[in-house]
């Protein structure tokens, strides 16, 4: 039977992924992509925890992240439609409008 | 040995480094299909069914068809496919806070599983009744809030796509 621990160290590495992602991509659509392997991966976490605990307050925890990523998939992703309308480009360096 | 834990998982740690490697957006996007079902398959190891029901539904089915659609709209063929990488100091630094971040997070949670002893299970533990019964009556404030905010972000996405903003 797998420990919490082994949950735990696989659900940082899944995190670590996304964030390294996020830090070294420059496509804005695997940026968003890395977002959701970081969501994920806290999923993972709650849901050993809510297990290893006995507690189902974890699971329901879930459900509303769920909730909250489809709401900032949808949202972003109008945001990248309406962005790729004025720059024809998914590079984010290329978004440099707000850059000082 | 934990077979089943250890299949799934090095599944989903091969296929998030595809997800974060991967050339063009399209197959990086079925590397976090993978990601998805993989976990899905580990939530049923942690006696939550349905999560891993709505993981498949709602992620693998819902957010990943939505990208996937967008990805299309996006990238048409023979565009702009080549590889669109940052340079090689940020990558070094990205990738070394997130080996870091790794780090500090194990560190930091290990001490945790120490205290949290494997409790029994009670009776019934992750049936979708009893997880109905605890969100429609502890969580029902929750609920009625996560709609509202499912509602703002339809009409916020739905906005967002005007051709004239």
């Amino acid at each position: 039977m797998a420990s919490l621990t082994h949950y735990i160290v696989l659900s940082s590495i899944l995190f670590g992924l996304g964030t390294i992602g996020f830090c070294t991509r420059r496509n804005a659509l695997i940026l968003f992509m890395s977002i959701e392997l970081m969501l994920n991966a806290v999923n993972l976490m709650l849901v050993a925890f809510s297990n290893f605990m006995g507690d189902m307050a974890g699971q329901v925890m879930v459900l509303f992240i769920f909730a909250v990523a489809a709401a900032e998939v949808a949202v972003g992703l109008a945001i990248l439609i309406a962005l790729f309308r004025h720059v024809r480009e998914v590079d984010i360096t290329r978004f440099n409008v707000l850059k000082w | 040995m934990d077979l089943y834990f250890w299949v799934f998982a090095s599944m989903s740690v091969l296929a998030g480094l595809f997800t974060i490697a991967a050339k063009d957006a399209l197959p990086s996007a079925m590397g976090l299909l993978t990601v998805f079902i993989a976990l899905a398959a580990l939530y049923l190891h942690l006696h939550a069914p349905l999560i891993a029901i709505f993981q498949v539904a709602i992620y693998a089915g819902a957010i990943l068809i939505l990208v996937v659609f967008v990805i299309m709209l996006l990238m048409a063929p023979g565009e702009r496919l080549a590889a669109i990488q940052a340079n090689v100091s940020y990558r070094g630094f990205g990738a070394l806070l997130g080996l870091c971040l790794i780090g500090l997070v194990v560190v930091g949670i290990k001490g945790v599983s120490d205290i949290v002893s494997m409790k029994a299970l009670p009776e019934g533990f992750g049936a979708p009744s009893m997880f109905g019964d605890l969100f429609f009556r502890d969580f029902l404030l929750h609920f009625e809030v996560v709609s509202v905010l499912l509602l703002v972000a339809l009409i916020g996405g739905i906005y967002l796509c005007k051709k004239k903003l």
